[in-house]
């Protein structure tokens, strides 16, 4: 800015000076030429008159230092010259202002000098005996007054420059200082240049657009942020040299690491070979998962090449807890290995007792054994495969209307059922407690409680005690199935509640349940979000609590 | 622009050291599974990783060589270049004993490990010393390399006890003796494997703070 100003000023300036300088010359050696002339021609007629008069007298007394005057005879010689040896001139017919004062009376000429610093100016008259007088006068040319001037103009030129670099520094500062004044973040308040007005507008409206996509963007960051720190999956970013970009606090339980991983490389957070192939084999396909167990948990990681146009650019790595699906795989393989070994074994029972028969084999008298034997088989058969489909149903049956059910009242009846079964073993039953009414579905509750009593039962011993008692809480409501009997061994009371499990590893057909009856009552009690609790000790009993919760 | 390439082979030769921590822990896990499977075929897996290993003792070998030659590092630069010639040498042992368990186990036959001798627990000491020695090294993580140097005294207390059973064995069924003598070869191995895991510790401890145990 400054510069430029200085610049431009002084190169006005200088043309200015320049053609300033060149006019002056010319009009003043124009002017001072004609001065000149005239004089001379004033002298010439003077020195004419004299001529006329005196003759050659008047003429030697013009010394060297007046004006040059030449007397010139008729035929061109000189008579007479102040300045120069009159024999050493030649003939000056013909030089142009005697040619021309002979033919008119008058003339004049100017020449040249071969260098072209001077002028010589001459004028010429004619007298009266046909001799001609001419003066000559040097004149100082104008390239040559140019040459004279060029100092004191290198001086003024100097002087100027000085003096611009100064005003353009003032005028710079005047210039910038309502720019300087300018506030960029309000480029509206303060009053500025007219011509600027569109320039602030602009940066003014700019200024609102980026402070409102920058609150955007900081508004997307931190959804993002929120979106991936709450999520329940790992997520990983890695870039192409698999340095860590980012990690989520659910990937940083999982590779049990922290935050100073960010920027190091993915080994020194999973060195597993198995991880780091997938990554290589992301890299080259786009695309792998793989499984790992991490922690006593596994874990499926899903990892994806990032394709841009510049090709990859880095890997997400998605890490999913699949524990408990892994865990249910293995129940649903283990129940159907189960229900196909369950069911086989009173069939092939069956089977065996009707293939004897029909070889004719059994004697006559054993066939009632034999057929009293297919027929406790069968309905063994059909009990199990009722509560196979009771299972189902419970696994299946979407929302059943639940209405107001007594507890008290379901266990009553349930233990009215049950009071046969107990006098054959000798147990007693007592029923105690209160209401305990709850939101359920009687069916269901019926089961629970009736599968709850029918164990408590069947593995008492003899002259054992079957305890039910019923508590209301404010919020919840209680049932507890207490018995005397044999108890469960610590390390199967975390598995009983699953399919088919058994704490007799011989699937006993003394105690003739299914092993599905726990598996039922988790089921309806999970189906009304109750609760279970097992507390046992081997040999002296079981007790099972179930809390309901009352809304 | 020297400085910047430097520190590259310096990430390098970490990332190397890693990949080649996380093969041994590979080879001892894969042999404390066939312990507990009995699995008499482990040798063919483990072999290749036990080559495979020794490919980046050599590696990482020329690797230091290299930078100790052409960039003459000083102070913490060369302690982690000195520490990871030393560290290579360890697992590189690592991967040996490992392999030659999986050999005793061929030997073996599928006869039954689950005997009174703690071997099962002796593997499950070995890989975790191993992977945290492994783990302090790439976290340069100082208190847990301290750490490893006490639990190596587990694992040695678990040999001492293996060679009183064995002994007991013997004595009371001198037929046993073969089984007994490769039963005491996988349990000096893990005991071996424990003390390079220290070894390795040690080293740890040494690239970051100058000083080494021993000394």
């Amino acid at each position: 800015m400054r510069e430029k100003i200085f610049r431009s000023i002084l190169n006005v300036t200088i043309v200015v000076l320049i053609s300033g300088l060149l006019l002056f010359t010319i009009v003043l050696t124009h002017y001072y030429s004609g001065i000149q002339r005239k004089q001379l021609k004033d002298k010439l007629s003077l020195a004419a008159l004299g001529v006329e008069q005196q003759g050659l007298h008047y003429l030697s007394q013009m010394g060297e230092d007046e004006d040059r005057i030449t007397w010139i005879a008729k035929d061109g010689s000189i008579l007479f010259d102040n300045h120069a040896d009159i024999d050493k001139m030649g003939n000056h017919s013909d030089r142009e202002e005697v040619k021309e004062a002979m033919e008119t009376g008058v003339g004049s000429s100017r020449r040249h000098s071969i260098t072209l610093t001077r002028n010589t100016v001459y004028e010429a008259v004619l007298l009266s005996d046909q001799t001609v007088l001419r003066i000559s006068m040097d004149q100082i040319s104008t390239l040559a007054l140019l040459w004279g001037l060029i100092q004191p103009f290198g001086i003024i030129l100097l002087l100027v420059v000085a003096i611009v670099y100064y005003v353009a520094e003032k005028l710079a500062d005047q210039i910038m200082q309502p720019l300087d004044l300018i506030d960029l973040e309000h480029p509206l308040e303060e009053e500025s240049y007219e011509e600027m007005a569109p320039f602030l507008n602009q940066i003014y409206h700019q200024k609102k657009q980026i402070k409102k996509q920058g609150k955007e963007l900081d508004l997307r960051k931190l959804e993002f942020e929120q979106v991936v720190s709450h999520m329940r999956e790992g997520l990983v970013l890695l870039n192409t040299n698999n340095q860590v970009l980012s990690i989520n606090p659910a990937a940083m339980e999982i590779f049990q690491t922290t935050e100073k991983c960010i920027g190091a490389d993915i080994l020194s957070v999973e060195r597993k070979q198995k991880f780091i192939s997938a990554i290589e084999k992301a890299k080259e396909q786009g695309h792998s998962e793989i499984r790992l167990e991490k922690n006593n948990r596994e874990y499926q990681f899903d990892i994806s090449s990032i394709c841009t146009k510049k090709g990859n650019g880095g890997f997400i790595i998605l890490a999913f807890d699949i524990t408990e699906q892994r865990n249910a795989e293995k129940m649903r393989r283990e129940f159907s290995a189960n229900v196909s070994h369950e069911l086989k074994t009173p069939l092939q029972s069956i089977i065996g007792s009707a293939e004897l028969m029909k070889t004719g084999i059994v004697k006559e008298e054993d066939i009632p054994r034999f057929i009293g034997h297919i027929h406790t088989e069968a309905s063994r058969l059909v009990v199990l495969i009722e509560d196979i489909i009771r299972l189902s149903e419970l696994d299946e049956e979407g929302e059943i209307q639940k209405e107001e059910v007594s507890l008290h009242q379901v266990a009553t009846e349930v233990l009215l059922s049950l009071r046969e079964k107990a006098e054959k073993q000798k147990v007693t039953l007592q029923l105690k407690g209160s209401q305990g009414i709850i939101p359920g579905v009687y069916r269901l509750l019926h089961e629970v409680i009736y599968n709850l009593c029918e164990n408590a039962i069947k593995y008492n011993i003899e002259g054992g005690k079957v305890v039910v008692k019923i508590e209301d809480r404010e919020q919840q409501a209680s049932i507890s199935v207490e018995d005397t009997g044999i108890g469960i061994p610590l390390e199967h009371q975390e598995r009983v509640f699953e399919r088919f499990y058994r704490v007799d590893k011989s699937h006993s057909k003394k105690t003739g349940g299914t092993g599905l009856g726990l598996s039922i009552v988790k089921h309806a009690v999970g189906y009304h979000n109750g609760k279970i609790d097992l507390f046992s000790r081997e040999g002296k009993g079981t007790t099972v609590m179930i809390w309901f919760p009352k809304n | 622009m020297m400085r910047s390439r430097f520190d590259e082979e310096l990430l390098m030769l970490n990332k190397e050291l890693i990949e080649m921590g996380a093969l041994c822990e590979d080879a001892i896990e894969l042999v404390a599974k066939a312990l507990e499977t009995n699995d008499a075929d482990i040798y063919k897996v483990v072999r290749p990783i036990s080559v495979e290993i020794d490919h980046k003792e050599r590696d990482i070998e020329s690797r230091c060589m290299k930078l100790l030659l052409q960039q003459q590092p000083v102070a913490r630069d060369l302690r982690q270049i000195s520490a990871a010639l030393k560290m290579i040498t360890d697992m590189e042992r690592i991967g040996d004993q490992a392999e030659d368990i999986a050999e005793i186990i061929g030997y073996l036959k599928g006869e039954n490990l689950n005997s009174s001798v703690p071997v099962q627990e002796m593997a499950r000491a070995a890989i975790k010393i191993v992977t945290e020695s492994i783990d302090a090294y790439v976290n340069k993580d100082i208190v847990l390399a301290e750490a490893i140097l006490k639990e190596d005294d587990i694992i040695d207390e678990y040999f001492m006890e293996s060679k009183r059973r064995l002994i007991k064995m013997v004595a009371e069924n001198p037929a046993t003796g073969e089984y007994a003598l490769d039963l005491l070869m996988i349990t000096k191995y893990f005991e071996r494997i424990g003390d390079h895991a220290t070894n390795i510790a040690e080293w740890v401890i040494f690239s970051v703070t100058g000083e080494h145990e021993d000394a």
